[in-house]
């Protein structure tokens, strides 16, 4: 195993699992519903991140088309909400 | 062990420590507008450093185009997602932290009670 | 018009990775019929005069973005009690919608500061920033800082 591959599977990923658990806890404390849409649309940065460490782990470019696709999907969805939000009131 | 092995494991963990922190920021931050300012640039910094760590690791010209092109889409959306929420929470009047100093932005019109959980 | 369609070409040259002559002019077929496709007519909306004043831009706008993540950095760390956020009004030079944009989106980026909205007539832009100790000053640092820059090169 490459040294880039080990530092990815053994320290970004780990990184990058605690620091879901805690964009999670904020999902959940909420209070407010934008307070819980940032929280989201942080989650899903650090689902493309994690994406691209798994790319740079088992050096399978693929990946880095998933990674893409979920930065396209998730700046809609997050918009969305926003739109929602804003007309809901 | 090649110095863009190297260079490529440098971009990944600043990338992974600066999206550590803005996960610490969203759980610490007092209220959305500054959760908002947390996540929205570490998060774009952090999409950039790996993105080009990608681009560097694999040594490929269309792996790092399509990475680079990544990176262009993350600086023209993120601030217009950022942007969004906080105008739809400053519209749906969610509350400011206490320790607010200045506000010279007029409330919305109608006076909008905060809903903490519609 | 040919200018778009070698961009174009190029584009899809470096995306598929593969600099033959057979896939440079898949690429140009394709484009051609991308531009037939959105009707394109006319030149790009760029002058080349502007390229340096936009590479200066976008240099102070790194410059910005690495220099103050530590502040946020250690805003984010710090205790909570010593955070002093506020909204301030930002009074606008800008009157294109191209220049309004650029600017709201790049103090966007840079951290600690986050626009919010625009007034209705155009004139002020709403900030929110993580530490404004003095406002005055946090108008004047944006005025002279990135809207003189976006100013040169949008209008």
């Amino acid at each position: 195993m490459t040294l880039l591959a080990g530092l990815a599977l053994w320290v970004a990923l780990p990184v990058l699992g605690v620091a879901l658990l805690l964009t999670a806890a904020r999902i959940g404390l909420g209070p407010s519903l934008p307070d819980r849409v940032v929280g989201l649309d942080l989650l899903s940065t650090l689902g493309i991140s994690v994406v691209a460490v798994v790319a740079l782990a088992s050096g399978n470019d693929v990946y880095i088309d998933v990674a893409i696709v979920l930065a396209l999907l998730s700046f809609l969805g997050t918009v969305a909400f926003a739109a929602y939000l804003e007309r809901s009131r | 062990m090649s110095v863009r092995e190297l260079l490529a494991a440098v971009l990944m963990l600043a990338g992974v420590a600066t999206a550590f922190l803005a996960a610490l920021g969203v759980l610490r931050m007092p209220d959305v507008f500054t959760r908002l300012s947390a996540t929205s640039k570490a998060s774009t910094l952090a999409k950039m450093c790996i993105f080009l760590a990608l681009a560097i690791a694999f040594d490929d010209l269309g792996v790092a185009t399509r990475a680079l092109a990544a990176v262009a889409f993350v600086f023209l959306t993120a601030p217009l997602a950022a942007h969004a929420i906080g105008r739809a929470a400053f519209a749906l009047g969610v509350p400011l932290f206490p320790g607010t100093k200045v506000n010279e932005m007029p409330r919305p019109q109608g006076n909008v009670q905060a809903d903490p959980d519609p | 018009m040919l200018v778009a369609l070698l961009l174009l070409t190029a584009a899809w040259v470096a995306l598929t990775g593969e600099v033959t002559l057979a896939n440079f002019l898949e690429g140009a077929v394709v484009s051609a019929l991308l531009l037939v496709l959105v009707r394109f007519r006319g030149r790009l909306g760029f002058r080349l005069s502007k390229a340096p004043k936009a590479a200066g831009l976008l240099l102070y706008f790194l410059k910005e973005l690495l220099l103050s993540n530590a502040a946020v950095a250690r805003s984010i760390l710090r205790p909570v009690s010593s955070l002093s956020p506020g909204i301030v009004a930002v009074p606008l030079d800008l009157t294109s919608d191209a220049g309004i944009t650029v600017l709201a989106n790049l103090i966007t980026l840079t951290p600690g500061t986050l626009s919010l909205d625009v007034s209705p007539d155009r004139r002020t832009l709403w900030v929110h920033a993580l530490d404004v100790a003095d406002p005055d000053a946090f108008r004047r640092e944006v005025k002279e800082g990135f809207e003189r820059r976006v100013k040169e090169v949008f209008e």
